[in-house]
């Protein structure tokens, strides 16, 4: 299945058509979620209009994580098969999930400030995206940090290896701070049980999310394969001229 | 017998060798030729089971070495220009530890015989970062006498002679053909072609290139 | 000669002698680092101020801060040197597997590194003002979290083999992984204080410890095989 299609040119085809559905698409879910979101969901009793933001800060959140798992899955991929095609589907996910992560912490830094008065307040979920972030920066700093970019790409996947086994257990240490330190006072950050209203618009905006990520890892992917087609292009006039 | 069967090999994103194939017979040696860049080292290392092969195996007698690991690292010695050496131990310290690492004998007898090998006596004691290119390089080749106190069959060596002076190349030639003698098999990686007056094979990887291009 | 797991345990130690010996011979290195983790516990009070009572809040939290920040420098030695002078290819050329090796790497780093460095705590308790009867728990403690600490180095060492400026991004690779030996770590030391069971915070440690324990060995012989097959 996977080598199937990772033969560029089938890939190109597929994608082609693929493209502006996945456009089309997330666009309509995202928009719709955040007209549910915004206008069609109650507000909370204590928090005000400023529960809102948990529309795009949940989603993202989910995303993050999940991107994660795709990342160390196709790292996994690469590592098993060698497949230069998973190399170039981490590479991509990496910056996207980052990104997410990055989303996560500031639209949390956002709710955080008229909820506590701050801009950071040490929460047990916070927390763990940031940690996320970091695995993910490691991601891409270890990958770029060699003479030749294709021997970071290994050490980089067992890096991402390391973060799936390790993330669990950081989570579940960083949970169990929290609840030492915790004075019972302070609210949660998912607050009062979410009702239905609000379930609407965080799945809408979640797969609207994914579809737009899938979207900008196709057309970075196409983008990267046609680079490689170009190297080898001049690497091959070059050679020529040396004859 | 030691076959080479359709080997691809890259190094980072270049291909070094493409569906190359020979054949290695017992009580031979075997030089690898080939320019700065061909590829020499690169080669030695998937031999000695390193570097992953793209295609295609390797066998010792008709055992792929990947399946037989453990097995084959046991049976070869390998020194390249990196020669495995602690600045901070002696070379005696050196030699000592590398035998016990490896699971043989190191009684004062036997290391005091590979120090002689090689003329290294009276350096013995010399720490490794107070030596010479010349006499680090002759540390790591002195291992090669304990190929005949224990069942080694492969010596694995990248460019051994550049930085030995006239007698210890000498002294190192003779342990070639000793090892010869006892059925051992030698595979080198040099520039320089005039190590033995022995009969050898030549891999030259710079006329396979020409060959794969043309 | 056909290798056995008795002769599994006997090259086990031999590596570690040679461990033991060429770390013998750089002492230096090994003050260094004590010299390094207390200049970072001096460093607190001087920007906290000398108020004593400011200082046992955090006390605690400062001497693993400081543990875990102290032998950062010293992680790439691990494997690196005996990356870049060959020794990591002589010992992928022994009929013993990578993982036991690398095992003998990690624990040996332990031996060698963090006991000596957990051992002067003494040092660093009274600078901290730390009462005198919670040394023992320290000590436990962080010779406990020490031994998870040296595996996770050992794979940030084996993560960075052939890295430009290695050694500059190991500790964005691997302080992440740290946080949870800190937060038992802290938890243990903080429950002996106000008087509590710090066995919760102990067996979780001791748990992280034992999972390093297994998986380390093998994530880390991974990528030295990744590392010296390129």
């Amino acid at each position: 299945m996977f080598d199937w299609l990772a033969n560029p040119n089938r890939f190109k085809r597929i994608t082609n058509k693929l493209e502006p559905f996945l456009i089309v698409i997330s666009i309509i879910l995202i928009a719709s979620g955040l007209y549910f979101g915004l206008f069609d969901s109650p507000k909370d009793y204590q928090q005000g209009d400023a529960v809102r933001i948990m529309y795009v800060h949940v989603p993202s959140a989910w995303l993050a994580s999940f991107l994660f798992l795709s990342l160390a899955v196709s790292c996994i991929f690469y590592l098993a098969w060698k497949h230069p095609f998973a190399d170039i589907i981490s590479n991509t996910i990496a910056p996207i999930g980052a990104v997410f992560s990055v989303l996560t912490l500031v639209t949390g830094s956002l709710w955080g400030k008229p909820m506590w008065g701050t801009w950071w307040v040490w929460d047990a979920r916070l927390t763990s995206m940031l940690v996320l972030f970091f695995f993910y920066l490691g991601y891409i700093i270890l990958s770029n940090a060699f003479e030749r970019k294709i021997d970071g790409s290994k050490s980089a996947s067992v890096l991402a290896l390391i973060g799936l086994i390790n993330l669990p257990i950081i989570k579940f240490s960083v949970d169990w701070w929290h609840t030492l330190h915790q004075p019972s006072s302070i609210l949660k950050f998912d607050g009062p049980s979410i009702d239905e209203q609000m379930l609407l618009p965080l799945i809408l905006m979640f797969f609207g999310f994914s579809i737009f990520s899938l979207y900008l890892i196709i057309v970075n992917v196409k983008t990267k394969l046609i680079q490689k087609k170009c190297e080898a292009l001049i690497l091959k006039s070059n050679l020529k001229e040396f004859l | 017998m030691f076959n080479l069967e359709n080997l691809t090999i890259q190094r980072g994103s270049r291909i070094i060798l493409s569906d190359f194939k020979s054949v290695i017979e017992t009580g031979s040696l075997t030089i690898i030729k080939g320019g700065n860049g061909s590829g020499k080292s690169t080669l030695l290392r998937a031999i000695a089971g390193f570097t992953p092969l793209e295609k295609g195996e390797i066998k010792n007698n008709n055992k792929n070495i990947i399946s037989y690991k453990e097995e084959w690292s046991q049976k070869l010695i390998f020194v390249d220009t990196k020669n495995g050496l602690s600045n901070n131990l002696t070379i005696i310290e050196n030699l000592k530890s590398w035998a016990s690492i490896k699971g043989w004998p190191t009684s004062e007898e036997n290391l005091s015989k590979a120090l002689k090998s090689l003329d290294l006596v009276k350096y013995a004691n010399l720490f490794i970062s107070e030596c010479s290119e010349g006499l680090k390089k002759r540390a790591a080749l002195a291992r090669l006498y304990f190929s005949f106190i224990s069942d080694i069959d492969f010596w694995i060596l990248d460019e051994p002679t550049n930085e030995l002076d006239k007698p210890s190349q000498q002294l190192f030639e003779k342990l070639i053909l000793n090892f010869l003698n006892q059925q051992g098999t030698v595979i080198i990686a040099s520039h320089d072609l005039n190590i033995l007056e022995k009969k050898y094979n030549v891999i030259d990887l710079d006329l396979l290139k020409e060959q794969s291009i043309l | 000669m056909k290798l056995t797991h008795l002769s599994w345990t006997y090259m086990f130690i031999a590596h570690i002698k040679r461990d033991f010996l060429t770390n013998s011979r750089s002492l230096i290195d090994l003050i260094s680092i004590i010299g390094f983790m207390l200049l970072i516990i001096i460093l607190f009070p001087i920007g906290l101020g000398p108020d004593q009572e400011k200082m046992s809040i955090v006390s605690n939290a400062i001497i693993w801060i400081g543990l875990i920040l102290a032998i950062l420098p010293s992680l790439d030695k691990i494997l690196q040197k005996d990356f870049e002078n060959g020794w990591l290819d002589q010992i992928a050329t022994t009929g013993i597997p990578l993982e036991i090796v690398l095992l003998s790497k990690g624990i040996s780093y332990w031996l060698m590194v963090l006991i000596p460095l957990i051992l002067s705590s003494p040092l660093f308790v009274i600078l901290l003002s730390i009462e005198l009867k919670y040394l023992p728990w320290l000590i436990v403690s962080m010779s406990i979290g020490g031994l998870a600490i040296s595996l996770i180095g050992l794979i940030g060492s084996a993560l960075i083999l052939g890295a430009k400026r290695g050694n500059i991004l190991l500790p964005i690779l691997i302080i992440p992984l740290m946080i949870p030996i800190l937060i038992f770590g802290v938890g243990i030391n903080e429950a002996v204080k106000i008087g509590e069971s710090p066995f919760g915070n102990l067996f979780l440690l001791i748990a992280l410890a034992l999972i390093y324990l297994i998986i380390s060995p093998f994530i880390s012989a991974l990528l030295v095989r990744i590392a010296i097959g390129r």
